[in-house]
């Protein structure tokens, strides 16, 4: 999503990892680490 | 668009309906029923999870609080300022708006669109109770009910990554957004690519 931000000519963007982050379920929470799934946090500006 | 990106477009049609009519189900049946449990954290325990502050729970309308689904506080770094006009995106049982709206003050706006007509106006009943003004427009992040330029802060909540059609969304934030205009947003990113039995389940897309 990053790169969607950047080519569609944000600036400024920034991500972070949403601290604590994680589904109830720990089948659903094992799948999503699987995947590399998590929660971001997204800032960005239109110049 | 190429002819491989309209065939493949007329191939996820039937799929990205079907995935909307669930996301919808998912998200009313949260605001209907927030004493159930999913398999997602919700409501306050959700909310205090990411930080929001307990003074803004406390403030807000219950119904508001308890049908939250986010993944994230977006109010973390939206810098929001008195005056401002502000675009929730998604907006729910609408508890960030009524966080936005605290923020930006009588001078400012709060505009929603959610997909479901019944959640806006919910989220303006839930905004109305807590003093303040929000409008929420029923409408898709593919086609935001918005002229361009007109709003100064996005902020989002976990809505994005329900879009099969992420780069139109985020082209269509940048045309809403005033020059200099700012986005905040938390959602849902995957580091590897997920297969196509993931992709085509609409359990998994609403989850």
């Amino acid at each position: 999503m990053f790169t969607l931000f950047d080519h569609a000519g944000f600036k400024r963007v920034k991500s972070a990892v949403v601290p604590g982050f994680r589904f109830r379920k720990a089948s659903t929470q094992d799948s999503a680490e699987a995947y590399g799934v998590k929660a971001v946090m997204m800032t960005a500006q239109k110049p | 668009m190429s002819d491989l990106a309209t065939q493949e477009s007329v191939e996820q049609a039937p799929l990205e309906g079907v995935i909307k009519g669930e996301v919808l189900r998912m998200y009313q049946e949260v605001a209907d029923h927030p004493d159930k449990e999913f398999h997602f954290f919700h409501g306050r325990e959700a909310a205090e999870m990411f930080g929001y502050e307990r003074e803004w729970l406390d403030r807000a309308p219950a119904g508001a609080v308890a049908s939250f689904a986010g993944v994230g506080n977006p109010h973390l770094r939206s810098q929001l300022q008195p005056g401002e006009t502000v675009l929730d995106l998604g907006s729910g049982a609408g508890l960030d708006s009524i966080i936005a709206g605290w923020q930006v003050g009588p001078s400012g706006h709060v505009l929603g669109v959610d997909l479901n007509p019944h959640m806006c106006a919910k989220a303006e009943a839930h905004a109305a109770l807590a003093g303040g003004v929000m409008e929420c427009r029923s409408g898709t992040m593919e086609d935001i009910p918005m002229p361009d330029a007109s709003v100064d802060v996005v902020i989002s909540n976990g809505v994005i990554n329900l879009s099969f059609r992420k780069r139109r969304v985020i082209g269509e934030l940048y045309r809403v957004l005033k020059p200099g205009g700012r986005v905040s947003i938390a959602d849902i990113v995957s580091a590897k690519q997920l297969s196509q039995s993931i992709v085509n389940d609409p359990k998994l897309w609403a989850s």
